[in-house]
């Protein structure tokens, strides 16, 4: 089962990089978000960590319906461009994002067997990482770039579900606060922009 | 009861944002001074001294980087006092800067008093975060556009850095359990730690996002870029407070990291170190406006710290980063004065000063200027004379005494480039162009005096004694 949500969360990675409208790709974000909470809530059931399980939930609640929803109304709102053509051809993607998977296989393999049963789950995060960076990259506009700074930090925090069996609940929480700061920093940024 | 106490200016400078301007202007510096008597007030504690279980400790390293902050803090609030009179800034943004530089300086408490890996992250975030708007409150078309590349670089900084905890953890949590966040636990049973590799590759993800942030090889630009698009005072901030905060943080991992293998660390930032030497110096030389300058200037002595660090002179290392952190504020505040004729008059900048303010500014900050670039007595002579000297102690009792001394020459070249135009550009100040009235104000120079008096104590014999005992 963890098998298949890892799947779905790397499957939306990839299909965020190919988003072309701005909807679409805040859709791509929450279902990534949602998928990296239940993944969460399960490897909590198994592991029988609570704090994990409150982790995945917060994330659900936040990441999956908060910061979209959020998001799609400081879009409206501040009538922010939707179009968001990737200046990355798609043909060079559909090349570039296997060969990153591919690498991050061989870049775990030095430290793979000390990481356990979650070793590949650990370079699928690695290369969700430069997936996100990827997105960031290859968008002109701001708000794509926002969610590649987002879905930076769920490859992040599937990387410590992973690789450490999920960090301290007073760090996680931490985070999620920081969260909450940068939209509503971004929020504001937009705002000055309209009043300018 | 102590965290209330540290945290209290910072509230307060919050709720004192929402009143009138006129008072908000008046009462900051005075809470940004309770800051200071907060950060004096540590060391008076026995020392480690747990503020938050383990979560928040007061140690001599700490606290010394604390109360450096704290003074530069001081100054920063005294020259906003007059930032209206310098440049175009609305109420609102002046308000707005208030408010999030108090949130700023909770996140920078956190980072800096923090014996946590994960709280220290939390904590440079806030910061981070943080100044990404004050970056907006000059409201040009080209500090929209930075404070948006700052918020994406910046961000992307702080995820690798966080990318390096997280593997960092992992290395140690098989031995430690939830504890190896803990700087103090995982330093002491560093030599239970089995997965090493793991370990090693976390820490230089941590030291690449750390050093990105401070603008190394190859990020040297960035930094500059945003400091120019950005109002003054937040360059101070930016090379006074939060690159504190970081240096902190790199101080507490490599500590560690050179526990597990000394030669793979010194290496590793030898090589990023001389690159950036390299290309900041000829940056440096190429600089034609006062900002671009004194941050270059800034990474420069930034990559002096981590060396000496690393290189094991750490009362180097110490009373470099004081001498930095005090020095590169109090110039970049005497920007809004300097470039009040415009942003790329060097010639005659130090001129057409009068009366006492205009005689104490200039005297002043040519001490600043000529100071930054080690001239004796300046606090950076000495550090580096330590500095160097303790890379030669470590080469000694290594085979590479000779690869050593050329390393250091080849960095002494590039620090008399960078000491060269200094100086041209100190005569080019002083002795050409038109003398043109520049006006000066009195808490500009009270925030100066409080700089040039921080800076004399730090060539006191107690003060060295005090930072010689931080790392032994």
């Amino acid at each position: 089962m963890i098998s298949f949500y890892i799947g779905i969360f790397l499957a939306t990675f990839i299909v965020a990089i190919f988003a072309t409208r701005f909807f679409k790709l805040l859709f791509w974000y929450a279902l990534n978000s949602a998928v990296l909470g239940a993944l969460a809530i399960l490897v909590g059931l198994n592991d029988a960590d609570d704090a994990l399980v409150v982790s995945g939930t917060v994330t659900i609640l936040l990441k999956a319906f908060t910061i979209p929803y959020v998001l799609k109304n400081i879009s409206k709102k501040f009538n922010i461009q939707r179009d968001i053509d990737p200046t990355i051809k798609i043909h060079y993607n559909i090349m570039l994002i296997p060969a990153i998977i591919v690498f991050t296989f061989y870049l775990v393999q030095p430290f793979g067997t000390t990481l356990g049963e979650y070793s590949n789950y650990v370079a699928i995060s690695i290369s969700a990482l430069f997936l996100s960076l990827i997105l960031m990259i290859e968008h002109k506009v701001i708000a794509p770039k926002i969610i590649g700074f987002l879905m930076l930090e769920n490859s992040l925090f599937l990387l410590s579900i992973t690789s450490t069996g999920g960090m301290p609940m007073l760090i996680e929480l931490g985070l999620f606060f920081d969260l909450m700061i940068a939209i509503v920093i971004v929020n504001l940024l937009f705002k000055e922009e309209v009043v300018k | 009861m102590i965290f209330y106490f540290l945290i209290a200016p910072a509230v307060i400078m919050f709720i004192v944002s929402f009143l009138h301007i006129k008072i908000a202007q008046k009462l900051l510096p005075i809470t940004s001074f309770f800051s200071l008597v907060s950060s004096v007030y540590l060391f008076f504690l026995d020392m480690p001294y747990s503020i938050i279980g383990e979560y928040l400790v007061a140690t001599k390293l700490n606290s010394y980087i604390l109360l450096v902050s704290s003074i530069v803090a001081i100054g920063v609030t005294l020259s906003l006092i007059t930032l209206d009179k310098h440049v175009d800034i609305s109420t609102q943004s002046y308000i707005k800067f208030y408010r999030f530089f108090a949130t700023f300086w909770i996140g920078l408490i956190m980072a800096i008093l923090s014996n946590n890996m994960g709280l220290y992250w939390i904590g440079l975030e806030l910061a981070t975060l943080s100044t990404v708007y004050m970056i907006k409150t000059n409201t040009s078309k080209h500090s929209t556009s930075e404070a948006w590349q700052y918020m994406i670089v910046g961000t992307i900084a702080i995820s690798l850095i966080l990318f390096g905890i997280i593997l960092i953890y992992s290395s140690a949590k098989p031995i430690l359990g939830e504890d190896a966040m803990n700087f103090t636990l995982l330093k002491e049973n560093i030599h239970l730690l089995k997965n090493t590799f793991l370990f090693e590759v976390g820490f230089i993800i941590v030291s690449i996002g750390m050093f990105i942030k401070m603008g190394f090889f190859p990020m040297n630009l960035w930094l500059a870029n945003i400091e120019r698009a950005s109002y003054y005072p937040v360059a101070a901030l930016f090379s006074g407070i939060l690159e504190s905060a970081i240096i902190a943080g790199f101080f507490k991992f490599s500590s560690i990291a050179m526990s597990v293998n000394y030669n793979h660390v010194f290496v590793f930032v030898f090589i990023y170190v001389f690159l950036t030497l390299f290309v900041v110096s000829f940056l440096i030389f190429r600089s034609k406006d006062f900002i671009r300058l004194f941050s270059l200037s800034g990474i420069e002595h930034m990559a002096l710290i981590v060396l000496f660090w690393v290189s094991g002179g750490y009362f180097a290392a110490l009373l470099h980063f004081g001498a930095h952190a005090f020095l590169k504020p109090a110039l970049f505040l005497s920007t809004g004065v300097l470039e009040s004729q415009g942003k790329y008059k060097i010639a005659g900048a130090l001129r057409g000063y009068r009366g006492f303010k205009g005689k104490a500014f200039w005297f002043l900050v040519g001490i600043f200027l000529l100071g930054i670039v080690s001239l004796p007595p300046s606090p950076m002579f000495f550090s580096e004379i330590y500095g160097f000297g303790a890379m030669i102690d470590m080469a000694k009792q290594s085979n590479h005494l000779i690869l050593m001394i050329i390393a250091i020459v080849l960095l002494l070249f590039f620090l008399s480039i960078v000491f060269m135009r200094f100086i041209q550009i100190y005569q080019s100040m002083k002795y050409e162009g038109k003398e043109e009235d520049k006006k000066v104000y009195a808490s500009e120079i009270f925030s100066f005096f409080i700089f040039a008096i921080s800076l004399i104590t730090l060539l006191l014999p107690s003060t060295f004694t005090y930072i010689r005992s931080i790392y032994g």
